[in-house]
């Protein structure tokens, strides 16, 4: 194996189905036009499509009840709004951006298109129940959507019991039943992952050939299927309570309101990593493509997807440090939390190593993975604050923990999710964006990220509470300022809505490769065919094998 | 770990269709037999996070649990433990039956399946009747509960109608797929091109099976003990 | 009585041991976190411009074993993280043992107020009065949903939760009045289910208790309940509602629908706070107030009344009556 890249390397490699003009296929997207061919469509590619397409929309409500939150913080004393209002306004952004975005984001946009493209594979193992996660989806969706319309909920995401069992006088129980049914969703989509990846790779597709944007959603899927189940029970304890008061989880009936919590926080806390996890397999694609450098360490990295999917299910308790658990669990959970920062690092460290003696082009896909890197790391170190027992009694449930969460959520997930969109939407559609667009966007979204949720971090220790319609005036500087960053943060969304669906009809059409990528989703077609090779394709002798070489291929293949 | 899958011995005539987007009939037998143990696992988890909390309630209210327990109708769920075993003797030779290439032997064999479990639904309808007759049904407004002076009698009760009507509602789905799928079973050729459906949906059968050998102890018999 | 706090603030006071101790303790991990974020961040920026397309920069390999790089950028940032790990459980742990000589104060939270209790049996609602360099344990339990008591000048909250007791100790040493918070999100009025605790000198404490404490916290906490009730909703001047005001109403004589005419006394004020319905009054507008019976408890009920005796002449507002 060659110690070091050669120039012949990064030669363009011919695709495997040449850019014919005629007696092609059409691609998939030209196969048929009809809308049954589209909402019956079982083809992997269609279905991450109307994936894309509703969650951009769950994106939209989501990032509109953002945008009412922080407009009702601009005066400290609720002038604006009443509280009744706010309550509601961040409950829907909770529940649209977690349960309607972020979890489905990666997974079941970029993940459902790519897996069967990245192992060579004509599709998923179960095309069908692809498409009826989907529709599991849409319907849970719609439920939630219901609550919404109806008059709104005002419990939090976390719905917490008993304010949201026997407590709150608005529309629940549709919210719940609607969240209840997207985990199904959820469940269905891992579980095709997992069998895809485990059956349906291509003749000489072996573990340690793999990407690692599919190493991380297998680990993703891991936890979709381990974790996914307990928050299902824990829903339906809560709708029944809610409808029949079971008594659980109210004291009322000797129920234990914390019990809640356990159930709730098992779930959530390795959802966390369901959001993070393919965002760091996007990163992982974009650094060396960009570097045009091989993955530094890549078999650590792909182990450290698994070992952050472990972990990242005994450290649910740190959410509930002041909650009334018990000293020595406290001491416990602090300490395997910080044991969720290795792996973390690892992925850090390996990106930047990777950057290092590369040969970089800072494309609008690169801008997007050096900001994610940066805002990951002030995001996860935050974390370590967090599970520091003695900072955890000051700021748990302030404004430091939101900006913690929206470091990890929006800096690390969604700017991971719009690199990626850039980085694969020739492969998706077929056609080039504009690039100029494309960097001032990338440029704009940071700037708006930090002026928002900077400032909160140091709300939260100078002491405001998370969920308050009003607050002491002292604070109103800062919220204000957080208030424009949410400003230019949106102008950042509002132009690659623009400028990609331009792009659809007047963009230039890409070519198989536009980046001179690694990775057999681009040995084929930009948009690919229906079944997604013309010619079994070739699988490369190495992952990520990019012209520039790093020692250390050695030690990691041998 | 493919060969496990595909190991079974099959008659002639016997086998599997491939779909188009599977390389070949061992592969989409492997991706079938996986997936199915996939949703096993998860809903083996689903269940064991509401025994768990069923447990829970027991260590935190002892007398109260047990008091409730005492109402549960022992035998009818002793009996259904036995009627489900037996479908699932049933739902075992309609498998061989269906590697064998015994086509009427099979669809027989699960035409007894869905009959057991419809018995075990009717079983438990009547468990159901008799609680409600002895008010035993404490989220009934309009009836009042039988052991209203322990508040932590109505947690154990409620927590045994969510799961077993958790479970009666996947023993409903299976019997409604089981019928289904025989009449599908029962035309002329399905044998030659979905073998396969038949030992996916025992699995599932089964795990219905497991999870009610796992609810019976944990919900009727460990409360019994004084 | 506003809180001692400026007008823009970058730090909070620290008004306990523990509190300045959290603050080191953030201030030495902030320092780590630069340590171990900052070379990151200049890496970047510098490979950025160093090894961009084109550039001539220096590509072949360093030649580093990287499974000892690895490893080493696994483990020193983890141990280094460990020392907070450690550093922060002492802290924890310190702040959950009481010392036997503290001071008990029940704090109880509910929809959407705090009550306090000191051990003298004098109460308070969302004000707290406490005595400094005296060890205070605040025993705290909710009457509904899970609340969570929060005092930000001594850097510590704790869950106030429905069925059972929870503990939270400090020692305040420095005088002054500071933000008092409930921080678990319990419903519309969540940000609004707050107050002020003033930490005073142990001999203005035990002035305050004698004095402040028994009278005027009656007043006042009538005050407070009489908004947390909704009355002012109603019967606060210049309500849409219209409902009769407080104005002078108590010993005077009301004139009822039947012809009859009573005096506002306790009994009375109480019988028509339970009983709406009843009483109808002369002149009055359709009776819609809902009957407050088993919604308000006994000890609540006599606050009100005692605001109600206490409240300002006509055209003031409840604000007066501070």
């Amino acid at each position: 194996m060659s110690a070091s890249g050669t120039v012949e390397g990064a030669a363009h490699r011919e695709p495997h189905s040449p850019e014919a003009t005629i007696g092609r296929k059409p691609d998939y997207l030209h196969a048929e036009s009809t809308l049954r061919s589209w909402f019956l469509a079982t083809d992997h590619k269609r279905i991450a499509i109307l994936y894309l397409v509703s969650i951009t929309g769950f994106f939209v409500i989501g990032a509109l009840a953002a945008g009412v939150v922080r407009l009702a913080l601009v005066v400290p004393n609720g002038a604006i709004m009443s509280n009744d209002t706010y309550n509601k306004a961040f409950t829907i952004h909770g529940v649209v951006m977690v349960w309607f975005f972020l979890i489905p984001s990666i997974p079941a946009t970029f993940g459902n298109f790519l897996i069967p493209l990245m192992i060579g594979a004509k599709d998923l193992a179960f095309p069908k129940l692809n498409l009826t996660s989907w529709y599991v989806f849409m319907a849970g969706a719609l439920f939630t959507l219901v609550s919404v319309v109806l008059g709104g909920v005002d419990t939090g995401w976390t719905f917490y019991a008993p304010l949201s069992t026997a407590f709150s006088n608005t529309w629940v129980l549709p919210a719940l039943i609607g969240v209840t049914i997207v985990g199904f969703s959820s469940i269905l989509t891992g579980l095709n992952f997992v069998v895809t990846i485990h059956t349906m790779r291509a003749p000489g597709m072996t573990w340690f050939k793999l990407p690692i944007f599919v190493w991380t959603h297998y680990a993703t899927s891991l936890i979709f299927l381990l974790a996914t189940p307990v928050i299902t029970t824990a829903l339906i304890l809560l709708i029944a309570e809610r409808a029949f008061h079971v008594g659980v989880f109210d004291p009322a009936f000797g129920g234990d309101p914390v019990l809640f919590q356990h159930l709730f926080w098992f779930y959530s806390h390795p959802a966390v990593y369901i959001m993070v996890l393919p965002g760091m397999g996007v990163i992982s694609e974009i650094v060396p493509a960009f570097a045009r450098k091989k993955l530094f360490g890549y078999r650590f990295v792909a182990y450290a997807s698994i070992g952050l999917a472990s972990v990242t299910f005994f450290v649910w308790g740190h959410h509930m440090f002041i909650n009334g658990q018990s000293d020595l669990a406290s001491l416990v959970f602090s300490s395997l939390s910080f044991a969720v920062a290795v792996p973390s690092a690892v992925k850090v460290y390996n990106w930047t190593a990777t950057i290092h003696k590369g040969s970089l082009r800072l494309d609008t896909p690169m801008l997007y993975a050096m900001g994610y890197i940066g805002l990951f790391v002030l995001g996860g170190l935050t974390g370590l604050y967090l599970a520091t027992l003695a900072i955890n009694q000051h700021v748990h449930a302030t404004y430091f923990v939101v900006a913690h969460f929206h470091y990890i959520m929006v800096g690390g997930t969604v700017l991971a999710f719009l690199g990626g969109l850039h980085f694969w939407w020739p492969k998706f559609t077929g056609r080039m964006y504009s690039e100029p667009w494309g960097r001032v966007s990338a440029l704009l979204i940071f700037l708006g990220f930090n002026v928002t949720f900077f400032p909160q971090f140091i709300l939260g220790y100078l002491g405001m509470p998370r969920r308050y319609a009003t607050y002491p005036p002292e604070f109103q500087l800062l919220n204000v300022l957080s208030s424009a960053g949410a400003t230019i943060l949106a102008a950042g969304y509002i132009f690659p809505m623009l400028y990609l669906v331009y792009s659809l009809w007047f963009g230039r059409k890409a070519p198989a490769n536009p980046w001179d990528a690694k990775g057999l989703e681009w040995e084929t077609s930009s948009p690919p065919p229906t079944l997604n090779f013309v010619s079994p394709p070739e699988v490369p002798r190495i992952p990520y094998d990019y012209p520039i070489q790093a020692t250390e291929s050695k030690d990691q293949h041998r | 770990m493919s060969e496990s899958f595909v190991n079974e011995p099959l008659a002639d005539g016997v086998g599997v269709a491939r779909a188009h987007h599977f390389e070949s009939v061992a592969q989409q037998r492997e991706a079938a037999t996986l997936g199915i143990w996939a949703w096993l696992i998860t809903e083996l988890l689903l269940f064991s996070a509401l025994f768990l909390v069923a447990l829970i309630t027991r260590i935190q209210h002892p007398e109260a649990t047990v008091a409730a327990a005492r109402h549960l109708k022992f035998w009818i769920g002793a009996t259904n433990t036995v009627v489900l075993i037996c479908s699932s003797l049933t739902m075992s030779m309609a498998i061989e039956f269906s590697r064998m290439g015994w086509q009427r032997a099979m669809v027989r064999a699960m035409l007894a399946t869905a009959a057991l479990g419809a018995l075990f639904l009717v079983l438990k309808g009547y468990e159901y009747y008799a609680d409600w007759s002895e008010h035993m049904m404490p989220f009934l407004a309009d009836r009042p509960f039988e052991l209203a002076e322990t508040p932590a009698a109505r947690l154990f009760v409620n927590l045994y109608y969510v799961a077993t009507v958790l479970h009666a509602v996947h023993l409903f789905t299976g019997i409604a797929l089981l019928l289904g799928m025989t009449w599908m079973a029962a035309k002329a050729g399905f044998l030659s091109r979905h073998q396969n459906w038949i030992e996916v949906y025992g699995l599932y059968w089964h795990f219905i099976d497991l999870v009610w050998i796992l609810a019976f102890p944990i919900l009727y018999v460990v409360n019994r003990a004084t | 009585m506003t809180p001692d706090h400026a007008a823009i603030q970058f730090w909070p006071v620290a008004a306990s041991v523990k509190a300045v101790e959290t603050d080191e303790l953030i201030l030495a991990f902030t320092v780590l976190t630069l340590a171990l974020t900052v070379p990151v961040f200049i890496a970047i920026t510098w490979f950025a411009l160093r090894y961009r397309e084109g550039s001539e920069a220096d590509r072949s390999p360093s030649g580093i074993r990287s499974n000892l790089i690895e490893i080493s950028w696994m483990l020193i940032p983890f141990l280094l993280t460990l020392i907070f790990f450690a550093w922060g459980a002492q802290l924890f742990v310190q702040s959950r043992n009481a010392p036997p000589d503290a001071m008990v104060v029940e704090a109880v939270g509910r929809q959407w107020m705090w009550k306090f209790q000191h051990a003298t049996g004098q109460s308070e609602i969302n004000d707290l009065h406490l005595p400094i360099g005296q060890p205070i344990k605040m025993r705290i339990i909710s009457q509904d949903v899970i609340h969570a008591l929060y005092l930000p000048a001594v850097r510590m909250q704790v869950a106030a939760l429905p069925d059972r007791y929870t503990e939270m100790w400090f020692k305040a040493d420095k005088v002054g009045t500071f933000h008092l918070y409930c921080s678990e999100y319990c419903g519309t009025d969540h940000s609004v289910m707050g107050g002020k605790v003033t930490f005073m000198n142990p001999g203005d404490y035990q002035d305050w208790l004698v004095h402040a404490g028994a009278q005027q916290g009656k007043v006042a906490a009538g005050r407070v309940l009489y908004q947390a009730y909704g009355c002012a909703g109603c019967h606060e001047p210049g309500s849409p509602v219209g409902a009769p005001g407080f104005a002078g109403l108590y010993g005077s004589k009301v004139q009822l629908a039947d012809g009859r005419t009573v005096t506002a006394d306790d009994g009375w004020l109480r019988d028509k706070i339970l009983n709406p319905n009843g009483d109808k009054l002369a002149g009055g507008g359709k009776q819609v107030m809902p009957s407050f019976a088993g919604r308000i408890p006994e000890d609540d009920l006599g606050r009100i009344i005692d605001f109600i005796k206490a409240y300002p002449g006509t055209g003031q507002s409840a604000e007066a009556t501070r």
